[in-house]
């Protein structure tokens, strides 16, 4: 083997292969990146709200200048209206937000030392729209400890806004988990106190959502006395994508609080672009395996007449074939191994700026990044192994 | 394989010629074990023979036996081993690796089999009187000292029959009968067929038939 390798290297072109293999190697790196970052970045736009079902839509009245002006129109929807909305085809049920009518003073601490308070409220929807696990989701006053959903911006709007200036620790949605937070509720000539425990964060609820049973115990023992109208709607709808859902609102003068239209289009766009760089990436990888293959074809040309007495003297087409199907092989193998080395550096780089942004990111990994390329791989190298012996049976035939 | 036969044989651009040949369209039988000498002038398809034979080319008229077989049937690998294990040619015009040095022209033959050892390859080596060239590449010899190592390495397999294309045509009486000498010693050991073809200049060897091309 030795020989024949020591025979056929002759003519081999470094610059040629050279340039095959830094020109390869940049097309799998970019190949392999669009599709990593892809993978990384995709849950982030994707994200189903772990506490509500898709085709939930809320509902609120819209405000407009001349309604802020006339302080004594109701923001609040009517019995009337919920029937109304209740009624429509489009609709399958309709819940209430239901407010706390009292005051809410929350403060957060670790070990019982109280690091900063605010005046709060919190709101309910009815159990059956909230898609949490209900053991959790539940309020004894006897343990006097309520389950808090908290709006996922809040933590950002901590991480960045105020851990950032304050020299802070960020807090990721586990941790938070394990923050103490002590809630006073004040009304009615009475005071309580009691634990919060937020057990999740919701993108789409924009609001500090508590169960059910806990605002009407609260609301009973706090403001027996106010009148409950609710100010946003949770409606379930068959089809969210129904346009007699978009007639109905601006019709009545209400408004959508969805942010998944824009989550949507950026996922597009992330797409779009993925799919663009993947195709660069691609292409680089096709013309350095073209350049692969005019290399490999001159170096058979070359090489013929030594290939031949070979094949004359005993060598079989496999035997002959193989030096440069090893050759071959050899520089894909070393070219995936590289791009994946390289792959693996940019993602610990980006990984760490995203953690940063969002810090609820799961670490995921390099696996798709892996497959794509040990597939890459396999077509590659059989495709040149394929060609190659195709070359010495040209030659074999004497043609 | 026990025999050669060429039944009705002729090259192909010979079809208009009707060449008058005790070869060409007869039907003729080499066997193991028999010593044969082809002379032939040039352009009456000496080397097409040697062709046909190894298989290298097909462009003939007629059948060419391998025993009972026909050899446009034989696959890729049947004659992989054909020339590997029963038939050996050193070619008219060589084909040795001018990259390679004589040693390593013959081990890249005597590599595929392990036919013959080391020991044996150099007393060959020294017996044709170019023991000092082992180590030189090819592209610098003569083509005298080329012919010999051409022939060790063509004797460096197992074969039921060697072909030698002009083996001895740049060689003087001396180096010539050594070649023979080593030949005929290695073809008995294998009890071997030998055709040797020649334009003229032969070697002197005790030949069972002689066929004119």
């Amino acid at each position: 083997m030795s020989l024949v390798w020591k025979l056929l290297r002759q003519h081999i072109s470094v610059p040629q292969l050279a340039g095959f293999f830094f020109a390869n190697l940049f097309g799998m790196f970019i190949l392999l990146l669009g599709l990593q970052f892809y993978n990384d970045v995709k849950p982030l736009f994707g994200q189903e709200d772990g506490f509500l079902k898709p085709e939930y839509l809320i509902v609120s009245k819209r405000i407009s200048g001349m309604s802020v002006l006339s302080a004594g129109e109701k923001f609040g929807f009517s019995d009337s209206e919920i029937q109304d909305i209740t009624s429509q085809p489009f609709c399958k049920s309709v819940g209430a937000f239901t407010a706390s009518q009292y005051r809410v003073m929350c403060s957060m601490g670790v070990d019982g030392v109280a690091h900063f308070g605010t005046d709060m409220f919190f709101e309910s929807v009815p159990d059956r729209f909230v898609d949490t696990d209900l053991a959790h989701w539940k309020f004894n006053p006897e343990e006097g400890i309520i389950p808090i959903v908290l709006p996922r911006t809040y933590l950002a709007i901590y991480n960045f806004g105020f851990a950032q200036s304050q020299s802070l620790p960020k807090i990721s949605e586990g941790i938070v988990g394990m923050i103490d937070m002590l809630v006073l509720l004040r009304g009615n000539g009475q005071e309580m106190r009691l634990k919060g425990k937020v057990i999740g964060f919701s993108t789409r609820l924009n609001t500090i959502l508590v169960p059910e049973s806990f605002i009407l115990w609260s609301n009973a023992k706090f403001a027996p006395e106010s009148e409950l109208t609710p100010n946003r709607l949770i409606v379930e709808v068959k089809n969210p994508a129904d346009d007699a859902i978009v007639n109905y609102i601006n019709k009545h003068n209400l408004e959508l609080e969805d942010d998944k239209l824009d989550a949507g289009k950026a996922a597009y766009f992330l797409r779009v672009v993925t799919i663009l760089v993947m195709c660069i990436g691609l292409l680089i990888s096709l013309l350095s395996f073209y350049i692969l293959m005019l290399s490999i074809y001159l170096l058979v040309e070359k090489n013929t007449e030594k290939m031949r007495t070979l094949l004359l003297i005993g060598y079989s087409p496999v035997k002959v074939s193989l030096p440069y199907q090893l050759l071959t092989i050899g520089m894909n193998a070393l070219v995936l191994a590289l791009s994946l080395v390289i792959l693996y550096l940019v993602r610990s780089g980006y990984m760490d700026r995203l953690w940063l942004m969002f810090p609820q990111m799961q670490d995921g990994s390099l696996l798709p990044a892996i497959q794509l390329g040990l597939l890459l791989f396999v077509i590659v190298s059989l495709a040149n192994a394929f060609a190659i012996r195709r070359r010495i049976n040209i030659i074999w035939n004497n043609k | 394989m026990e025999a050669i036969k060429l039944l009705h044989t002729l090259p192909l651009v010979f079809i208009k010629r009707e060449p008058k040949s005790q070869i060409w369209l007869q039907d003729v039988v080499f066997r193991k074990g028999e010593t044969i000498l082809i002379e032939a002038n040039s352009g009456t398809g000496k080397s097409s023979l040697c062709s046909y034979i190894i298989g290298y080319r097909k462009d003939y008229l007629g059948t060419i036996c391998f025993d009972d077989r026909d050899v446009r049937s034989f696959s890729v690998s049947d004659w992989t081993a054909l020339r590997q294990h029963s038939l050996s040619l050193l070619f008219q015009e060589l084909r040795l690796f001018p990259e390679l040095t004589a040693m390593e022209n013959v081990e890249i033959k005597n590599g595929l089999t392990k036919h013959k050892s080391l020991k044996e390859i150099e007393t060959w080596f020294e017996r044709l009187g170019i023991a000092d060239k082992k180590k030189v590449k090819v592209g610098r010899m003569s083509f005298g000292q080329q012919q010999r190592v051409a022939m060790i390495r063509a004797l460096a397999q197992p074969f039921d029959f060697l072909l030698v294309d002009e083996p001895v045509s740049h060689l003087d009486e001396e180096n010539s009968t050594i070649m023979g000498d080593i030949m005929m010693e290695e073809v008995r050991r294998q009890g071997a067929g030998v055709i040797v073809t020649s334009i003229g200049k032969h070697m002197n060897l005790p030949y069972d038939k002689t066929f004119s091309l």
